[in-house]
């Protein structure tokens, strides 16, 4: 079944010269899928996952998530609709600076209003298996690039999302750490069929990935699926 | 060069810029408007004291004021009339002929300070017709009193009902006469209320014996803040031998040392209100610098000298401070404008009690360019002042720790 | 955790919430102690009236207005005054003869009030005696003596200040008073100046003269009878009320239709009239440095909404929604003010206290107003009702500061912000 399903889907910006950044895109991916989104800066991959994400409205096309149309949702609804479905990891800038890593896992499930026992249970599970459970009340300035992006994982998943989309998760980590990061995504991809969708120009990540789509100019040129 | 390269700095960050400026805008309102309600608090006081009766400058025979008795009156003479208008500034000059003499009802008696009096010129100058609760306000020609409200209650006199004036006239004759009251006029002071009667001038110069005499002009000028300036004027114009020529901060030292006292309150509280402004545009100052230290870090990193980036930075900070000093005197004075016409007006008890004073229970402010000018000159200084301190740090920036954060 | 992270987004920067925190408390703090120095002034300047000029309770014909009729005397006067000096809690008192008069000089004429008193009460009720600045406080001999103000000196010549500035006086003039008698009579009086008082009320220094009582009260038909009576009790001036009842059920005053009594309120109006201007003008000063106070919150906390746009981003897309972005930063600039207004607003009220009890020199300030017998010590006091209004006023000025960056805020788009850095 396809839990995310574009259809025709443009986003133009307008200015001076109108860029087409998505230029009819249709796009089906399906539960536990682990699909890299590939191509040049300014090929519209950042544009087309904050598309899917609701963070950005299409010019014109329909996006459905679990077949519910989430561009006919108001904002609040739609901050709500991610808050319930949809996991975000982002290149920088993830994590509330003022929070602990223990407490930014939390965040997302005190919003959801999930009780406390279960909070914090699935917190410690969480920090655990990204290898954090000896970091658990550090504050982001106090983590390494790598170890704030699995916290940010963590968070994602805290919210038990339908999927998990990473813009450019591991640009700003070392090989080491994106090892380590791409390690806890695939294990949780095998173990937990976690739907993760990536943006990405990262070779270590592509390698990694299960699907790999290329844009180009704001069009799918290749979706190729490994085995 | 340096300083295309600010000004294309401050539109590069237009939010940024525009909270700064803000800040010395605000701090420009704030302070014009503090010192525009003090000065025009202390007009509003000068008017209430002065325009009731004493006007703004007076004209005497020189020694009156000291000895104020008929004796020293003076001959109502072209050269008087002459220098008050030649004076574009003068908008009024009231001669008056007064005394105190006893007042009698005949069963009761009163000490009252007649006052003799052009009607129509004492109108322009005190609003007095407008003061009239009974009866009529007088007219030249009539031979007849019009007294204030507190001695028509203490000696229990109306309109229609006479009064016998009992004195001495000028060089001692004695000045006793009947006249009939024909208005009554109620004054806000209750000091004035109680004291002050009118006749008409040349009925009042008759009854005291001294035809064609006076025993000063009370003068109105234009503005009053130029009351000294037309006084040193009349006074070069007049035989200072003759004439005495005082303007109302001679006439009333009391007011003006009130004035002068409450004046340095009022400038301690303009500088707790320099402090805070300070502070503020301080924050925003410091601010923008933490947010640019990458920026900064950079432009060292590729070669500029610190103490380059620091007048690069000063000039910025020039920069805003006149734009914001500028664009907080222009929005200043129709906000002014605006209190002065419509001023602060008290409610509730502040209210009555005022009222029980008639005065009216206002603060307007004062449209004063003067006003406007300096304030926005300190609150120039306070910001180059401030920027003082962000520029001492620049010049110690580390460029490697400032382009990490 | 919204409140949380609120407040410890307010100690991310704690440099620049330093300064809004200190800018808060010391704005705060002068604002507070300006006002509580008005206050003060109000008050000490309160307690020079009641002691030179009006005491705590005074009696008259209820028919007595001042510069009234002669007749008008207090009713059973002297057996009033016997009945108050006798009550414990009447600290001094005076009986006092008034009488409009006109004075006559070769400097000109004068209305003034002749006030005739017996000297030794007088002295001890409105310490006049220690008021004195030249000649004697009345003295025995072939003329009538008087007591004028330093104000009435200069008037008619009595008191000469030559070219150094150097005052002497000249105690030989004669002059002459005339007042209506009881029967409405015209009748004069000559009298000789035998001292000099100052007080600080130039009108009054103007306008009273003091004469004693038995001079007086056979010329004006009214022997041994009384206009007024003043006293000073041992309570401070906000219990008077309580005496005035006591006093009101004296038996020479209760059932006495010829005497009023009144407090030191009902007497001088313009006493609470000072007190109003002063609580407005207050009022004024709290507000302008409040707003002075709010444009540096807002300033700080637009700037911190503004460099933040990448995190509110964030925030919104991990599911935060509009309402709860808004209450933080509500919530963070409402913290942001309460970190330096309890530390303004409890510096102030310590400074208060203790000046209200040491006394501040005003001298400085207040030039020149030693000489008129105002003590320049003043003691900073204020209400508590005033420390309310400024706590509301602060709560109110966070809030209203708190709305702009909220809003702010609220208007950033996910996308944008997430692209924005």
């Amino acid at each position: 079944m396809n839990i995310i399903e574009t259809r025709d889907l443009h986003k133009v910006y307008e200015g001076v010269v109108p860029v087409h950044a998505v230029n009819g895109v249709d796009l089906q991916i399906e539960e536990g899928e682990f699909t890299a989104i590939v191509g040049p800066s300014g090929s519209g991959k950042t544009t087309l996952l904050n598309i899917i994400g609701g963070l950005d409205q299409p010019s014109s096309g329909n996006i459905l998530v679990d077949a519910i149309d989430i561009s006919s949702l108001s904002q609040n609804q739609m901050i709500d609709f991610r808050l319930q479905n949809i996991g975000f990891v982002f290149q920088a800038y993830n994590l509330i600076p003022v929070l602990t890593a223990k407490e930014n896992v939390e965040f997302v499930m005190l919003m959801q209003k999930r009780p406390k026992a279960e909070r914090e249970q699935r917190t410690e599970e969480l920090l655990q298996a990204v290898g954090l459970g000896d970091k658990i009340n550090t504050r982001p300035n106090q983590l390494s690039g790598g170890q704030q992006q699995r916290v940010a994982v963590a968070r994602a998943l805290a919210s038990k999302p339908k999927f998990v989309l990473a813009d450019e998760p591991t640009a700003n980590l070392d090989s080491q750490s994106t090892t380590q990061l791409l390690d806890i995504m695939a294990d949780l991809n095998e173990k937990e069929n976690i739907t993760f969708v990536f943006s990405t120009h990262d070779q270590r990540v592509i390698d990694r990935a299960k699907r790999v789509i290329t844009l180009e100019d704001g069009k799918i040129v290749s979706d190729e699926r490994k085995n | 060069m340096l300083l295309k390269l600010a000004w294309r700095n401050l539109w590069r960050n237009k939010r940024r810029t525009l909270i700064t400026t803000a800040s010395i805008f605000v701090a420009v309102i704030l302070s014009t408007f503090m010192r525009s309600l003090q000065e025009g608090s202390y007009n509003e006081m000068i008017k209430n004291a002065v325009s009731f009766y004493s006007g703004y400058i007076q004209i005497h025979k020189n020694g009156y004021w000291d000895e104020q008795k008929l004796d020293n009156s003076f001959e109502d003479l072209d050269v008087v009339k002459a220098a008050l208008s030649g004076d574009k500034r003068v908008t009024v000059a009231t001669p008056r002929i007064e005394s105190a003499l006893l007042i009698s009802s005949g069963e009761k008696t009163h000490i009252a300070q007649i006052v003799g009096t052009n009607p129509e010129q004492e109108d322009q100058l005190t609003n007095l017709a407008a003061k009239v609760v009974e009866g009529r306000y007088l007219t030249s020609d009539d031979q007849g009193l019009m007294i204030a409200a507190g001695i028509a209650e203490k000696l229990k006199v109306g309109v229609g009902d006479s009064l016998i004036l009992l004195g001495q006239g000028y060089h001692g004759v004695s000045a006793n006469e009947i006249y009939p009251i024909i208005g009554i006029v109620k004054y806000a002071s209750p000091l004035l209320n109680k004291r002050i009667m009118f006749l008409p001038l040349k009925e009042a110069q008759e009854m005291f014996v001294a035809q064609e005499m006076l025993t000063s002009y009370a003068i109105n000028v234009e503005n009053p803040k130029q009351s000294e300036k037309v006084a040193q004027a009349l006074k070069a114009e007049l035989n200072s031998e003759e004439y005495e020529v005082m303007p109302w901060t001679e006439l009333s030292p009391d007011l003006i040392k009130m004035i002068e006292g409450d004046r340095a309150g009022g400038y301690l509280f303009m500088a707790i209100l320099y402090v805070i402004i300070g502070f503020g545009i301080f924050g925003t100052a410091l601010m923008m610098i933490n947010e640019r230290q990458y920026e900064f870090g950079v432009m060292t990193a590729i070669g500029m000298k610190r103490g380059k980036l620091a007048r690069l930075l000063t000039l910025e900070m020039v920069i805003m401070a006149i734009l914001g000093v500028i664009a907080g005197f222009i929005a200043a004075i129709p906000i002014i404008t605006y209190f002065q016409f419509n001023p602060i007006t008290f409610k509730g008890e502040a209210a009555k009690a005022y009222e029980a004073f008639n005065i009216a229970p206002i603060i307007p402010t004062m449209l004063d360019f003067g006003v406007i000018a300096s304030q926005a000159l300190v609150v120039l200084i306070i910001t180059l002042l401030i920027s003082i301190y962000p520029i001492l740090q620049l010049l110690r920036l580390d460029p490697i720790k400032a382009m990490r954060t | 955790m919204i409140s949380l992270i609120a407040w410890r987004n307010v100690w991310r920067n704690p440099l620049r919430s330093g300064i809004v925190g200190l800018a808060i408390a010391i704005g705060l703090v002068s604002g507070v102690f300006m006002v509580s120095l008005q206050f003060g002034i109000l008050e000490s300047r309160t307690r020079d009236i009641i002691q030179t000029q009006i005491s705590h309770i005074q009696l008259h014909h209820p028919q007595y207005e001042k510069g009234g009729e002669t007749k008008f005397i207090l009713e059973n006067g002297p057996q009033v005054f016997e009945a108050l000096s006798k009550e414990p809690y009447v600290k001094s008192i005076s009986a006092r003869i008034l009488i409009p008069a006109m004075l006559e000089s070769s400097k000109g004429n004068f209305g003034v009030e002749l006030i005739g008193v017996n000297p030794e009460e007088e002295a001890e009720l409105t310490l006049l005696k220690d008021r004195m600045v030249a000649g004697d406080y009345f003295k025995e001999g072939r003329s009538v003596g008087i007591v004028i103000g330093r104000k009435l000196a200069e008037k008619i010549g009595v008191k000469v200040t030559d070219e150094n500035g150097e005052d002497s006086y000249n105690f030989r003039r004669r002059l002459v008073f005339r007042f209506q008698t009881a029967s409405n009579e015209i009748s004069s009086l000559r009298v000789k100046v035998v001292g000099v008082y100052q007080t600080a009320n130039s009108l009054l220094e103007e306008a009273q003269v003091f004469i004693q009582r038995k001079d007086v009260d056979h010329i004006l038909e009214i022997p041994g009878e009384i206009h007024e009576i003043a006293l000073i009790t041992d309570d401070r001036k906000e219990f008077i009320e309580e005496k005035l009842t006591k006093v009101n059920a004296l038996p020479a005053i209760a059932g006495n239709e010829g005497a009023k009594v009144e407090t030191w309120s009902d007497i001088a109006p313009d006493i609470q009239f000072f007190a109003e201007t002063i609580a407005a003008s207050s009022r004024i000063i709290m507000i302008i440095i409040l707003l002075a106070l709010a444009f540096g919150i807002i300033n700080t906390m637009l700037m911190a909404v503004l460099e933040r746009t990448r995190e509110l981003g964030m925030l919104m897309s991990v599911g935060m929604n509009k309402l709860k972005i808004f209450t933080m930063i509500m919530l963070e600039t409402v913290f942001l003010t309460f970190i330096g207004a309890p530390i303004g607003l409890l510096t102030g009220w310590g400074l208060i206290t203790y000046f209200g009890k040491q006394g501040i020199d005003m001298g400085v300030f207040t030039e020149g107003s030693e000489q008129f017998g105002f003590s320049s010590i003043v003691y900073p006091e204020l209400p508590a009702t005033s420390y309310q209004e400024i706590i509301i006023m602060v709560i109110l000025t966070a809030l209203l500061s708190a709305i702009y960056p909220a809003y702010k805020a609220l208007q950033l788009n996910p996308s944008e912000a997430v692209r924005a850095i």
